[in-house]
C-alpha cells in the first residue's frame, strides 16, 4: 500500500513496500538509515528526491500533517504522550475536541468517543485515567490508538518494546496482530531480533543507507538477517587490544550487585585490561557502569577495591577511589559548554592548582601549562587552550573530556561510548589512548553503540541481557555477529 | 610546544564577526556614546568631577547588590529575595542600633550574619528540597517582607540612631564617598573570588553543566547555600547603606527598585566582553550604564517615568544581544 523511493544523503536509492495488513520489520544498525527513512515517510524530514505512493497513487508528503492526512502515523519509542493528561485527552490531542453550545469542551461526548475507540481495540482502560498511571504496554496501545483515531492506515512503530517487560510485549503483540488482521499495516523498527522473528511478516534490512534485502519471514533465518545487518565482507580492522602480558592484579570486583536495571551482576576487573560491556539498550550494560560509578544506589551486593570491601555511596566516593567516568552523553553530562578548553580539562583536578588553603586561589599559569600538555599529548586541535570548547569539532571535544581525567591519577576508567559521533581519525587516536592507559596499568571498562568496536579494543567482552551478563567472549571471539546473537537473547554463551 | 591552529571556520565568518564584536563591545560603546551625548547636551553640568563622583555615589548601593547577584547567576541561580533582603538589612541594622547596646560595627556584622543565614536557608531549600531557586527565593522574599512589617508594626525607626552610623552612607574619605569605597572593595573581592579561586571556577562549572560537574566529583549541593548567602549578605549590606543614607530604618519599599536593576545590570554584563557568561566586570559596566542613563536623564530634566521605560528597553535589548550570541555559539 505504501511504496517509497526517497533520496537523501543518508539514504541511497532505498525502496520499500508495505502491504495492507502486513507487519513489516525494518532492521539495521544505528546510522543504517532507518530513522531517516521513517522521518521521510512521516513527513518530518522530506526526502531530497524520490517518491511516495499510497494505494497506487503518488503523494507528496512534506509535513507531519500531510503524512497524517494520507493515513501515515508514527508511534515513537517514548510514545510522545502527555503524562499529566487523561487517556481521552491524549487520544484526541491535535484534533478539535467536541464543543458544547457555549464553546466549552463537551467532555461527555469526548469520553464517549474515547470509550468507543478503546472498545473497538479491545482495551480495558478507563478514558478518564491519567496516562501517567498506565503500564508501559498500555501506553504503547494508547499511542497506537491515537494513531488509529486519526485514521492511520500505516502505523510506524519505532522500538515500541524498548520499555516493556516480556509479558507486556506479548499483550502488545496480540493487539498488533489483531489490528493487522483488520487491514492496518505496521512498519516495525526494532533492534530485538527475537521479537522481530515472532511478529513480522516480512523483514527489510538497511545497511549504510542502502537496502540489503527484503524477505518473507519463512524464507530467511536469524543468522542470515544478522549477516545482512552486520555486513559479511566488512574489511578486517586493526586490532588495538593491549596484550595479555599487561594484565595485572584484580583492582575491582563486583559480586551479586543489584541496582536499577542490573540484577545479580558479578565481574572482576584487572589492571591492564580492557573489558567491554555490550548489550542492547536497556540490557543492563550501561546501567552496570552507572552503578559502578555510584550514580545509581546499590540495592545489594559487594564491591571490592584492591581486595578490600568498599562501597560507593556517591560519585564523589567513586572518584576518590580512583575511578573516572567518560559519560555517554557528551553535551549533557560531560562538556562545560561556554567554558574554555583549559577550564574543561582542569575540572576534576582543580585541587592540584590551589595555592592557599583559605581563599583557594588558583595557580593559573600552572593550570594553563597542564592543559597545554594534555592538548599536545592528545593532539587536540584548537586555536589555544583558552578557546571555548564549543569551537572544537566533536572528536576534539571528546579528547578534551578524556584528557580531563589524565591528570587525576585514576586507575579505573569507565568509558561509555567514547568514540560516539567522532570522526575516523579521532577514533583511532582514542583507541590508541585506551591501549596506552591499559598498558600503563589502568583498568578500562568500555561500551560502544558500534558493536564492531568491542573486538578492536577489548580483551574480554561481557554481554548483557535482561540486567545480567549472559555471555562472556574473549577479544578474538567478540565479533559483531557473536555479540549480537548473545545480546538478542539466544544463549550461545554461558548461563549463570 | 606546538599547538595546532586549525580552528573550525564557519560559513558566514565575516558577518558573525561583526555581531560578535558588538556582542563584546556594544555595551561599552553605548556607554561611551551616552557619555558623549550627555556631555554635549549639558557641557557645564554633566562632564564634571563632582558629577562623576555623584554618579558613582548613586550606583554604589546598586553595584554592591549586583555584585552579589552575579555570584548567584554565575552558577545559574536566580535570587528574587534581593528586594526583601535589602529592606531587611535596612531595618534590622537600625533596630539593633536603637534597641540593643551593641556598637555600630557589631550591629552591622550581626545584620550581615542574619542575612547570610537566611541565604544559606535559601540554598538549603534549593539543594536538599529540590525547589528551584526562582521559587524558593520568591517565597523567602515574601516571608522576609512579612516578618519585617510584623516586627516593625509598619513604623520607621527615625530617632536614636548614632551619628557614627551615618558615615557609611553620607561620609567620605578624601572626597570619595564611603559607599563607593565599599562597592569597590566588594567588587575587587568578588573579582578575585570569581576569577582566581577554586570556588569561583566551580561556580562557573556548575552554572555551565551541573551534571558534568557532579560526575567530575564536585559536591554540587554545597554550592547553592554558599552562593545565595553571598548574595544575601550583599543585599543586606546595600540595605544598611540605604538606612545610613536616609538616617532611618524603614520597613517598607526600600529594596524594590534594586531588584530589577540588579538583574538588568548582571544581564547587561553577560553581553559585555564575554558574551553569554556572567562576570563581575561586565556587571559593573551594566551598573554604570544604568547609572549614567539615570543621571543624564535627570540632569536633562526628563520626567522620571522615562527612566523606567528606558531601563526596561535596555534590559530587553541586552538580553536579546546575549541570547543571540549564545545561540550562535551553540
Amino acid at each position: 500500500m505504501v511504496k517509497v523511493f526517497p533520496g537523501t544523503r543518508a539514504l541511497d536509492g532505498v525502496d520499500l513496500q508495505v502491504r495492507h495488513g502486513e507487519i513489516h520489520a525494518l532492521l539495521g544498525q544505528n546510522g543504517a538509515g532507518k530513522s531517516t527513512l521513517i522521518r521521510a515517510i512521516a513527513g518530518a524530514d522530506p526526502p531530497t528526491s524520490g517518491s511516495i505512493f499510497v494505494d497506487g497513487g503518488e503523494v507528496r508528503i512534506d509535513t507531519p500533517q500531510t503524512a497524517r492526512s494520507y493515513g501515515v502515523a508514527v508511534v515513537h519509542q517514548h510514545f510522545n504522550l502527555a503524562a499529566d493528561l487523561s487517556v481521552r485527552e491524549n487520544l484526541f490531542l491535535g484534533h478539535d475536541f467536541p464543543r458544547r453550545w457555549n464553546g466549552l469542551v463537551d467532555w461527555r461526548s469526548l469520553n464517549d468517543k474515547a470509550q468507543a475507540l478503546l472498545d473497538r481495540l479491545g482495551l480495558k482502560i478507563d478514558p478518564r485515567a491519567n496516562v501517567g498511571d498506565l503500564r508501559p504496554d498500555e501506553l504503547a496501545m494508547i499511542a497506537i490508538a491515537r494513531a488509529i483515531a486519526s485514521d492511520a492506515k500505516v502505523i510506524i512503530l519505532d522500538e515500541p518494546t524498548a520499555a516493556l517487560l516480556p509479558d507486556e510485549v506479548a499483550v502488545l503483540f496480540a493487539h498488533i496482530r489483531r489490528l493487522a488482521a483488520e487491514g492496518h499495516a505496521f512498519l516495525y523498527v526494532s533492534h530485538r531480533l527475537s521479537e522481530v522473528f515472532e511478529i513480522a511478516d516480512r523483514i527489510t534490512v538497511l545497511r549504510d543507507g542502502r537496502r540489503i534485502g527484503t524477505w518473507p519471514l519463512a524464507e530467511t533465518t536469524r543468522a542470515a538477517v544478522i549477516a545482512a545487518i552486520v555486513g559479511s565482507n566488512r574489511a578486517e580492522v586493526d586490532e588495538m587490544r593491549p596484550s595479555e602480558a599487561s594484565r595485572g592484579a584484580v583492582v575491582l570486583s563486583v559480586t551479586n550487585a543489584t541496582s536499577e536495571g542490573v540484577k545479580n551482576f558479578t565481574c572482576t576487573l584487572r589492571a591492564g585490561e580492557v573489558v567491554g560491556f555490550a548489550g542492547l539498550p536497556g540490557s543492563g550494560a550501561e546501567e552496570a557502569v552507572a552503578m559502578i560509578y555510584g550514580r545509581q544506589p546499590l540495592q545489594s551486593g559487594v564491591f571490592e577495591l584492591d581486595g578490600k570491601a568498599r562501597s560507593f555511596r556517591s560519585v564523589r566516593d567513586a572518584k576518590a577511589a580512583g575511578l573516572a567516568l567518560i559519560p555517554k552523553d557528551r553535551h549533557g553530562e560531560a562538556m562545560l559548554s561556554g567554558l574554555t578548553v583549559r577550564e574543561n580539562i582542569s575540572l576534576p583536578i582543580l585541587d592540584k592548582f590551589v595555592i592557599d588553603p583559605v581563599l583557594r586561589l588558583l595557580r593559573t599559569p600552572r593550570e594553563r601549562r597542564h592543559a597545554e600538555q594534555i592538548a599536545s599529548r592528545l593532539s587536540i586541535k584548537t586555536s589555544g587552550v583558552d578557546a571555548p570548547i564549543d569551537t572544537l569539532s566533536g572528536g576534539n571535544q571528546q579528547k578534551v573530556i578524556l584528557g580531563r581525567w589524565l591528570g587525576a591519577r585514576s586507575r579505573i576508567f569507565l568509558m561509555m561510548a567514547p568514540t560516539a559521533a567522532v570522526d575516523i581519525g579521532a577514533k583511532a587516536e582514542i583507541y590508541h589512548l585506551i591501549r596506552k592507559l591499559a598498558v600503563d596499568g589502568a583498568a578500562i571498562l568500555f561500551t560502544s553503540p558500534e558493536v564492531e568496536e568491542y573486538r578492536r579494543v577489548c580483551n574480554r567482552v561481557l554481554v548483557f541481557h535482561g540486567g545480567d551478563v549472559v555471555g562472556e567472549l574473549t577479544g578474538e571471539e567478540a565479533t559483531e555477529t557473536r555479540i549480537m546473537e548473545i545480546a538478542a537473547g539466544s544463549q550461545y554463551g554461558y548461563e549463570h | 610546544m606546538v599547538m595546532n591552529t586549525d580552528v573550525q571556520m564557519r560559513p558566514q565568518a565575516h558577518q558573525i564577526d561583526i555581531a560578535g564584536w558588538f556582542g563584546r563591545y556594544g555595551t561599552i560603546l553605548s556607554l561611551v556614546l551616552l557619555l558623549v551625548v550627555f556631555s554635549a547636551l549639558e557641557p557645564r553640568v554633566f562632564p564634571t568631577f563632582a558629577n562623576l563622583v555623584n554618579v558613582l555615589e548613586q550606583i554604589s548601593i546598586q553595584g554592591t547588590i549586583s555584585a552579589g547577584l552575579t555570584i548567584c547567576l554565575i552558577m545559574g541561580l536566580y535570587d528574587l529575595s534581593i528586594a526583601a533582603m535589602v529592606t531587611l538589612g535596612g531595618y534590622l541594622c537600625p533596630l539593633l542600633l536603637t534597641g540593643t547596646p551593641l556598637p555600630v560595627p557589631l550591629s552591622i556584622a550581626l545584620t550581615l550574619l542574619v542575612a547570610a543565614a537566611i541565604g544559606a536557608i535559601n540554598g538549603a531549600i534549593v539543594s536538599y528540597m529540590g525547589i528551584s531557586a526562582f521559587i524558593a527565593t520568591l517565597a523567602m522574599g515574601s516571608i522576609l517582607t512579612g516578618s519585617v512589617l510584623g516586627i516593625s508594626g509598619s513604623k520607621s525607626i527615625v530617632s536614636g540612631i548614632p551619628d557614627s552610623f551615618m558615615v557609611i552612607g553620607q561620609g567620605d574619605i578624601a572626597g570619595i564617598p564611603v559607599a563607593v569605597i565599599i562597592m569597590l572593595l566588594v567588587v575587587l573581592l568578588f573579582w578575585v573570588v570569581s576569577e582566581h579561586t577554586q570556588f569561583g571556577r566551580t561556580l562557573c562549572a556548575i552554572g555551565s553543566n551541573a551534571e558534568a560537574s557532579r560526575l567530575a566529583g564536585i559536591a554540587t549541593k554545597r554550592y547553592p547555600p554558599a552562593a545565595l548567602s553571598i548574595c544575601a549578605v550583599c543585599s543586606a549590606l546595600g540595605g544598611v547603606i540605604v538606612s545610613s543614607t536616609l538616617g532611618a530604618g524603614r520597613p517598607e519599599n526600600i529594596g524594590d527598585p534594586y531588584l530589577l536593576n540588579a538583574f538588568a545590570s548582571v544581564f547587561i554584563g553577560a553581553s559585555t566582553l564575554r558574551p553569554g557568561r556572567f562576570h563581575i566586570l561586565g556587571t559593573m559596566v551594566g551598573v554604570l550604564l544604568i547609572g549614567v542613563i539615570d543621571n543624564g536623564l535627570s540632569i536633562l530634566g526628563v520626567a522620571t517615568f522615562w527612566q523606567y521605560i528606558v531601563q526596561g528597553l535596555l534590559l530587553i535589548s541586552s538580553l536579546f544581544a546575549s541570547g543571540i550570541l549564545k545561540l550562535r555559539k551553540g
